[in-house]
């Protein structure tokens, strides 16, 4: 599984540098809405994907690694749209995301590691809040329970 | 220098390429190709806590490998920049990093919070078709168009 992890990152690490969104102008040009290119690329890999996800899915494909071919699909909550809001407001700021800001590195642009040390405090601020919901939570539930 | 990609690859390749990427990840794992969770396990790992799922963190490792292998071995090499080159122009550096950092730490509390990024809702979410992934992906779409507009009109942006 470790060899796919690498050999997935490989590749998708390399297509989104094909595709140079690794650069703040095309992310930035993208949401001024003066070149689509993103909205072609994310909409034809969707386009792509999800007849072949649903397809496999019917016909109940064994996955070698990870058991039967099982979907995800779940309901919106207020935390995906709060976390979406959230999340559109850093993506046109930093003008990156998680998987770009790598290749950004790579590609020898230094303000990528700020933007990977952003989001890394980012979801570990996430993370700390979480926990302390749950102990809440907990401290809440009367002890018969 | 072999100069494979000088300019982007048309999105009719690099799209489908990701979708038939996504496919085989489910085929073969079962898994999303989610980067903010790969994130997660990274940081996990660098804190030695137990129960790190280590192919995600080899998928990180991958991803920035991936990124090396085109734009510095198929593509010319480059040497260190800043990046962010549009942002450099409208902003001394001493504003563009504490932009960066800010907007980056929105990024990683959005994803946490919603559970996914770009990659995990935007891509594998909708294409599964999650109903939440497709709610956080026009959520996300929506308000960073509206973020950019306003910056353009308050900023040198």
């Amino acid at each position: 599984m470790n060899m796919i992890g690498l050999v997935s990152g490989l590749l998708f690490g390399g297509i989104l540098a094909g595709a140079n969104l690794h650069e703040f102008d095309s992310i930035h040009n993208f949401l001024r809405l003066d070149d689509l290119y993103i909205a072609w690329f994310m909409g034809s890999a969707i386009a792509v994907s999800a007849p072949m996800l649903w397809w496999l899915e019917r016909r109940g494909v064994e996955t070698p690694l990870g058991g039967r071919l099982a979907l995800s699909r779940s309901l919106p909550e207020a935390r995906h749209f709060k976390g979406g809001a959230i999340f559109g407001l850093g993506w046109a700021i930093a003008g990156t995301c998680p998987a770009p800001a790598l290749v950004m590195v790579s590609s020898g642009a230094l303000l990528g590691l700020v933007a990977i040390a952003g989001i890394f405090v980012g979801l570990h601020l996430r993370e700390r809040q979480a926990l302390r919901e749950l102990v809440d939570l907990t401290e809440q539930v009367p002890a018969h329970r | 220098m072999i100069d494979l990609f000088p300019d982007r690859l048309p999105w009719w390749i690099a799209g489908p390429a990701l979708g038939v990427l996504i496919v085989v990840l489910f085929v073969v794992a079962n898994q999303p190709l989610g980067a903010s969770g790969a994130y997660v396990q990274t940081s996990g790992f660098l804190r030695r806590r137990d129960g790190v799922a280590m192919w995600r963190v080899w998928y990180f490792v991958g991803m920035f490998a991936g990124g090396f292998l085109v734009t510095q071995v198929l593509r010319s090499g480059r040497e260190l920049r800043t990046g962010y080159d549009a942002l450099r122009d409208a902003f001394p550096l001493g504003i563009v990093v504490p932009m960066v950092f800010a907007g980056a730490i929105l990024l990683g509390y959005g994803a946490g919070l919603a559970g996914g990024c770009t990659s995990g809702h935007g891509l594998c979410g909708t294409a599964q078709r999650s109903r939440a992934s497709v709610a956080v992906t026009a959520t996300f779409m929506a308000t960073a168009i509206a973020t950019t507009a306003v910056l353009q009109i308050v900023t040198p942006l």
